[in-house]
C-alpha cells in the first residue's frame, strides 16, 4: 500500500465566491472538496459498495438518489469516517483522508447529520448544542445561531431532546450544521418520518447553508424536494453509482429507475 | 436512643463509603458498558499499597494519599481500559463479565503474592489522625476518620453530579451512552472519555478501600477486603448503574441496614446474627435485582459477536469420550498415588465446569456460583446419602441422585425469580446466591432445633464424604475412583453434545441468540430457561459431590465464590461452547497449576540457593489463570477452538494420525514397564504432540506434492532466496499482516487541511 500524493498543491480549501460551483471538470489547482475513487466498503464479510466514484465540487449540493438498501447511507458513512473503506480513496480538498477517524474529520470541518435523528435523546437541548462545540466553536455562538433560527429550541433548552417531536429533533440536529460552519455537510434522510411541510422547511435551510458556500452531500428519498436545490445528482444502485449529472440530464433515468413515474 | 443514634451515624458513614465505591461502578459502566467486577479488587490493592507506603515505608499520610489516590489508582484504571477493557467491544456478555472477573482474580493473587496474607506481625491499618482523634456529636463519639469518610461521600456525590451536568467532558460521557458514533461525528473522542472514566472509577475504588479498611477494623485480608467493596454492588444496582441519586439512597440504606442488625439482633441468642449481617448486602442485591424494573442492557444489542463455536458431531463426541477414558486408564497405570488423586480432583472439577458449558455455552445464561451447588449437593449426600460408618462408609447411588434432584430444585428456586434477568443481572443474582451460601449456609456448623427436630447443616465446619459404591462396584480405591470420575465426565459430555443436537438444544441456541424472537415464535422461554438452569445445577451438584468424595473431607473454603469464578474463567478460556473446554478448565486448575507449583516448590527445596527464584515462580503461576483470562478479549472463542483447528491437519491425514498414536503407545509402554521414568514420559509426550504434527505434516505434504508433480511451496522466510520475490508475494504478506484491511493513519497533509478548513470559518 502506498500513499498516493494527490494532485495539486492543496493546502487550501478555497470557497468559491458565488453559490454556484465550478463544473466537475475542475482544474488541477482546484480539486473538488470531496472525491471518492473506487470506494469499496463492507459490513463484516458482506461488501456493500463495489467501487463507488463520486465528486462533490466546491460549494455545490450533490444529491444521492436510489432505492432502499442501495448503499446511500453507507457512502455517507465512508465520507464521514465512521466506516473505513476496504479499498479506494477518499479525497478531501485534494488530500487523502482514508483512515482518519470520524472525530478527526469532524474537527476538520466535516459535519454529518446521520440517518434517523442526529441528537442525543437523554441530553437536554442545551447539552446537545454543547456537544456541537467539540468541533471548535464556542457554546455561546452555537446557542445564538440555534435559537435565532429556531426560536422553539430556545423555549425548550432544558427539555430532554428525546421527548421533543420529530421535527423539533431534526431542527436541533440542523442547528449543529448551521453553527459549526462546516466545509462539508453530509445529510442522510433529513425527511425521515416528517411531514412534507417540515421537510420543505428543512430543505429551505439547507439551500441557505449552501448559499453560504458550504458543499453538501445529501441522501434523500424525497427526490423532487432535493433536486430543487441540488446542482448535481448521483444515482446509486446495488452499491454502485450508475449515473452522475445535473438533475436535467438525469430526468429520464430518475423517472424510470427511481421515481417510477 | 443512644444505641439508635450511634448505629445510625455509623450506618451513614459505612453507607457513604459504599456510595463512593458504587459511584465508581456507575461511572465506568456509563461510559464503557462494562461492569467492573474488579472494583473490589482495585480497592483492596489500593488499601494494601497505601498500607505499604504509609506504614511499611513510613511516609507521611498526605504524600502517601497523593501517590496512591492521585497517581497510582487513576493510572491503573486508565491502563486497565487501554490494555484490556477496550478489546471487549463487540464481544458477548459472557466475555464482558469474565474478563473483569479475571482481572479481579489476578489482583487477588497478586496481592497475596506481594503481601503475604499471614505476616508474623499483623498488618495494622489506622484511621486518619488515629483512633483517638474523636469528637462528640449528639452524644455519639465519632472518629475524625468516620466524619471525613461521610463528608467525602457527599462531596463526591456533588462532584460527580457537577461533572455529569456542568462540564462538557461529563456531558459527553453521558452522550457516549446514547450514541458513541454520533459523539464522534460531533468531534468527540469516545475512547478518551472511556479511559478518563476508568481512571476516575479506579480512583473512587481506591478511596473507598482506604476509607473502609480501618472502619471495619479487621486485619487486612485480600479476599475479605475485595468482598467488602463487592457489597456495594447492591447500591449500584439500586441506581440501575445509571442514576447517582438512587445509588446514594441505596448505599445509605445498605449501610444503615447492616448496622441496625448489629444493634438490634441479640448476638448471643441468635448465633446467626453475624452471618446474617454479612449476608445483608447480598440479600439486598438479590432483592434489588428482582424488584427493580429491568433496564435495557446495552450489551444485548450486539447482534453478531466475535465468538463462534462449531458443534462436534455425536460420533466425534463418542470417539473423544472413549479416547479420554482410554488415555486416563493408560496414564493411571504409570502414575503415583498423589498424581492419581490430583487428576481425579481435576476431573471432578471438569464435571462442575460441564454445568457451565450447558448453561453458558449452549444457553447463554450465566452462573457465577457453580461450586455453591456443589456445596448443596455435598450437604445432601452427607446427611442422606451415606451408608455404613467408619472405614465401611460408602456414598450410595441414591444419595448422588438425591443430591442432583435437590440441586435442580434449588437451581429452580434461584432461577425462577431471576428468569426475566439476563446477562449481567442474572450473573449478579447468582453471585449474590453464592456469597449467601458461603456466608450463611456453610457457616451453620452448630446444632439447631426447629419444630423439635435437631439438625446441623454444615456439621462442625468440615464434612467427611466417603467414596461411592454403586451396585457391585466399589470405588473406594484411588484408581477406581479416578476411572469413575472419568467415565461420568465422558458420559455427561456425550450426553451434552447429543442434547445440543436435539430439538431442545436448537431451541437453547435460538434462545441464546434472541430470547425476544423466541418468545414471538411461541416458544416458552420461561420453561426453557428454567429447565436448563435446573439441569445445569444438577450437574454442578453431582460434580461437587464427586469432588468432595475425592477430597475425603471438605470445609467451606472448597466452595468459595472465588473458586467458582476461576472455574468459569478457565472454562471460558478453554472454550465455553465445548465439553473439552470444561476438561481443559478442570484439569488446568485442579492439576496442572498445582503440579507446576509443587514441582517448583520441590525444585526450590532441592536447590536451596535458588529457593527465592522458585518461590517467585510458584507465586507467578498462581496469577496464571487470571492472566490467561484477561486475554479473552482478543480471542473470545477460547483456546480449544485454536487447538481443534490445529488438529484439523492431523485428522485429515491417516498416516500422520497413526504414527502419532503408535509413538504415544510406545512411549506409554516404555513408561509402564519402567524403562523410562514419568518425567521422560511427559517430555516425550509433549514432543510427540507438539513436534510430530508440523514435522510430519510438512513431510507428508511434500510427498503428496512430489507425487502430483508440483514443486513444493517455498516457505515464506526463504522467498527471495530460493526464488525471486514477486508482486504476488508482497500482496500475500500484506494480506497475512492484515495491512490491506487496515487503513493507513492519516498522512501529514491532513493537518494542512485543518488550517484550510477552518480558515474561512
Ligand atoms: N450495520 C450494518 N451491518 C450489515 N449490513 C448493513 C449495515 N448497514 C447497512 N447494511 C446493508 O448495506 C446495504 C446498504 O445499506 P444502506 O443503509 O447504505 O442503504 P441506503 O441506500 O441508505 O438505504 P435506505 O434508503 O433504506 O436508507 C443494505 O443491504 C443493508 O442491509
Ligand atoms: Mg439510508
Amino acid at each position: 500500500m502506498t500513499i498516493i500524493e494527490p494532485s495539486g498543491n492543496g493546502h487550501e480549501a478555497p470557497r468559491p465566491d458565488g453559490p454556484h460551483a465550478p463544473p466537475p471538470e475542475h482544474t488541477l489547482d482546484e480539486p473538488p472538496l470531496l472525491q471518492l475513487k473506487g470506494i469499496r466498503a463492507a459490513y463484516g464479510p458482506i461488501e456493500v459498495l463495489h467501487g463507488v466514484d463520486l465528486v462533490v465540487p466546491e460549494g455545490s449540493v450533490v444529491a444521492l438518489l436510489g432505492p432502499n438498501g442501495a448503499g446511500k447511507s453507507t457512502i455517507l458513512k465512508v465520507c464521514s469516517g465512521l466506516l473505513q473503506p476496504s479499498a479506494g480513496e477518499v479525497h478531501l480538498a485534494g488530500r487523502i483522508v482514508n483512515g482518519a477517524s470520524a472525530d478527526q474529520l469532524a474537527r476538520l470541518g466535516v459535519c454529518t447529520i446521520p440517518e434517523g435523528r442526529g441528537i442525543f435523546p437523554n441530553l437536554t437541548v442545551r447539552e446537545n448544542l454543547w456537544m456541537a462545540t467539540m468541533a471548535g466553536v464556542p457554546l455561546d455562538h452555537v446557542e445564538e445561531v440555534a435559537y435565532a433560527r429556531f426560536p422553539r429550541l430556545g423555549e425548550r433548552r432544558k427539555q430532554l431532546a428525546g421527548t421533543m417531536s420529530g421535527g423539533e429533533q431534526q431542527m436541533l440536529a440542523m442547528s449543529r450544521a448551521l453553527a459549526v460552519n462546516p466545509a462539508l455537510l453530509l445529510l442522510d434522510e433529513l425527511s425521515m418520518g416528517l411531514a412534507p411541510l417540515v421537510v420543505a422547511n428543512l430543505y429551505e435551510i439547507v439551500a441557505q447553508v449552501s448559499e453560504e458556500g458550504v458543499s453538501i452531500l445529501v441522501s434523500e428519498q424525497f427526490a423532487r424536494t432535493v433536486l430543487g436545490i441540488a446542482q448535481y445528482a448521483a444515482i446509486v444502485l446495488h452499491g454502485n453509482v450508475t449515473r452522475e449529472g445535473t438533475p436535467e440530464e438525469l430526468e429520464d433515468e430518475l423517472s424510470a429507475a427511481y421515481l417510477g413515474s | 436512643m443512644q444505641t439508635f443514634l450511634q448505629y445510625t451515624i455509623l450506618g451513614l458513614v459505612v453507607g457513604g463509603v459504599y456510595f463512593i465505591a458504587a459511584s465508581g461502578l456507575v461511572v465506568t459502566y456509563t461510559t464503557s458498558g462494562i461492569f467492573n467486577f474488579a472494583q473490589g479488587a482495585i480497592a483492596m490493592l489500593a488499601a494494601f499499597t497505601y498500607w505499604q507506603v504509609r506504614w511499611g515505608w513510613g511516609w507521611p499520610a498526605p504524600l502517601a494519599l497523593l501517590l496512591v489516590l492521585g497517581v497510582l489508582a487513576p493510572l491503573l484504571g486508565a491502563v486497565l481500559y487501554q490494555v484490556i477493557m477496550k478489546n471487549l467491544r463487540g464481544t458477548s456478555e459472557v466475555t464482558k463479565i469474565i474478563v473483569p472477573v479475571g482481572v479481579m482474580l489476578g489482583f487477588l493473587s497478586l496481592a497475596t503474592w506481594i503481601w503475604n496474607p499471614t505476616p508474623r506481625t499483623p498488618r495494622l491499618f489506622y484511621k486518619f489522625f488515629g483512633a483517638n482523634a474523636t469528637v462528640k456529636i449528639f452524644d455519639v463519639r465519632l472518629t475524625w476518620h468516620e466524619i471525613i469518610a461521610f463528608f467525602l461521600a457527599i462531596v463526591i456525590a456533588g462532584g460527580i453530579a457537577f461533572l455529569f451536568r456542568r462540564t462538557r467532558s461529563g456531558v459527553a460521557m453521558r452522550a457516549v451512552v446514547d450514541d458513541p458514533d454520533l459523539l464522534q461525528l460531533n468531534g468527540g473522542r469516545p475512547e478518551r472519555l472511556a479511559t478518563l472514566s476508568w481512571a476516575g472509577g479506579a480512583f473512587l475504588a481506591a478511596l473507598a478501600g482506604i476509607l473502609i479498611t480501618p472502619i471495619q477494623g479487621t486485619a487486612m485480608s485480600a479476599n475479605a477486603l475485595t468482598l467488602l467493596v463487592i457489597d456495594a454492588f447492591a447500591a449500584a444496582m439500586f441506581g440501575r448503574l445509571k442514576s447517582l441519586p438512587r445509588t446514594f439512597v441505596g448505599a445509605i440504606v445498605l449501610g444503615l441496614a447492616t448496622n441496625y442488625v448489629i444493634a438490634y439482633f441479640p448476638a448471643n441468642k441468635w448465633t446467626w446474627t453475624g452471618a446474617f449481617r454479612s449476608s445483608i448486602p447480598m440479600i439486598l442485591l438479590f432483592v434489588v435485582l428482582l424488584v427493580l424494573p429491568q433496564d435495557r442492557l446495552r450489551g444485548a444489542t450486539v447482534l453478531r459477536t466475535r465468538e463462534r463455536f462449531r458443534m462436534p458431531s455425536l460420533r466425534t463426541a463418542w470417539i473423544a469420550g472413549l479416547v479420554l477414558v482410554v488415555v486416563v486408564w493408560a496414564l493411571r497405570t504409570i502414575m503415583a498415588t498423589t498424581a492419581i488423586n490430583t487428576l481425579a480432583y481435576g476431573i471432578t472439577l471438569s464435571i462442575i465446569a460441564l454445568s457451565l458449558v450447558l448453561l453458558t455455552g449452549y444457553a447463554g445464561e450465566i452462573n457465577l456460583a457453580a461450586l455453591s451447588f456443589g456445596a448443596i449437593g455435598t450437604i445432601i449426600v452427607f446427611h442422606y446419602g451415606i451408608s455404613g460408618t467408619g472405614n465401611d462408609a460408602r456414598m450410595t447411588l441414591w444419595g448422588i441422585l438425591l443430591a442432583a434432584v435437590v440441586c435442580a430444585v434449588v437451581g429452580a428456586l434461584v432461577a425462577l425469580p431471576a428468569l426475566r434477568l439476563r446477562g449481567l443481572y442474572l450473573a449478579l443474582a447468582t453471585m449474590a446466591f453464592g456469597v449467601f451460601v458461603s456466608r450463611m449456609v456453610l457457616t451453620e456448623i452448630g446444632e439447631r432445633e426447629l419444630f423439635g427436630i435437631k439438625f446441623s447443616i454444615f456439621q462442625g465446619g468440615s464434612l467427611t464424604i466417603p467414596r461411592p459404591e454403586i451396585g457391585p462396584f466399589d470405588f473406594k480405591s484411588n484408581d477406581s475412583f479416578l476411572m469413575l470420575a472419568t467415565v461420568v465426565f465422558a458420559l455427561m459430555a456425550v450426553g451434552l453434545v447429543s442434547l445440543r443436537h436435539s430439538n431442545y438444544g436448537r431451541r437453547l441456541a435460538a434462545m441464546k441468540d434472541s430470547p425476544a424472537a423466541c418468545a414471538t415464535l411461541g416458544m416458552s422461554v420461561v420453561r426453557l430457561k428454567l429447565s436448563v438452569f435446573m439441569m445445569s445445577a444438577a450437574i454442578a451438584g453431582v460434580g461437587g459431590v464427586l469432588m468432595s468424595a475425592q477430597l475425603g473431607s471438605v470445609n467451606l473454603d472448597r466452595f468459595d465464590i472465588f473458586l467458582s469464578l476461576v472455574i468459569l474463567l478457565l472454562t471460558v478460556v478453554g472454550g465455553i461452547g465445548y465439553a473439552s473446554g470444561a476438561l481443559f478448565s478442570g484439569v488446568l486448575f485442579g492439576c496442572s497449576i498445582l503440579a507446576i507449583q509443587n514441582t517448583l516448590t520441590k525444585l526450590g527445596s532441592d536447590y536451596k540457593s535458588l529457593e527465592a527464584v522458585f518461590g517467585f515462580l510458584v507465586s507467578a503461576v498462581s496469577v496464571m489463570p487470571a492472566t490467561i483470562g484477561v486475554t479473552m478479549g482478543k480471542n473470545p472463542s477460547g483456546a480449544i477452538t485454536d487447538i481443534v483447528e490445529s488438529l484439523e491437519g492431523i485428522k485429515k491425514s491417516k498416516p500422520l494420525m497413526l504414527t502419532m498414536i503408535g509413538l504415544q503407545v510406545l512411549i506409554w509402554a516404555l513408561a509402564w514397564q519402567g524403562v523410562i521414568n514419568n518425567w521422560h514420559f511427559v517430555i516425550f509426550t509433549a514432543a510427540n504432540l507438539l513436534i510430530v504434527p508440523p514435522l510430519g505434516g510438512a513431510v507428508l505434504k511434500n510427498m503428496a506434492l512430489k507425487k502430483a508433480g508440483v514443486e513444493p511451496p517455498v516457505p515464506p522466510e526463504l522467498i527471495g532466496i530460493d526464488r525471486p520475490f514477486t508482486d504476488d508475494d508482497r500482496l500475500a504478506i500484506e494480506h497475512a499482516l492484515g495491512l490491506d484491511a487496515v487503513p493507513l493513519p492519516v498522512s501529514a497533509p491532513v493537518h494542512h487541511q485543518e488550517e484550510a478548513a477552518h480558515a474561512p470559518a
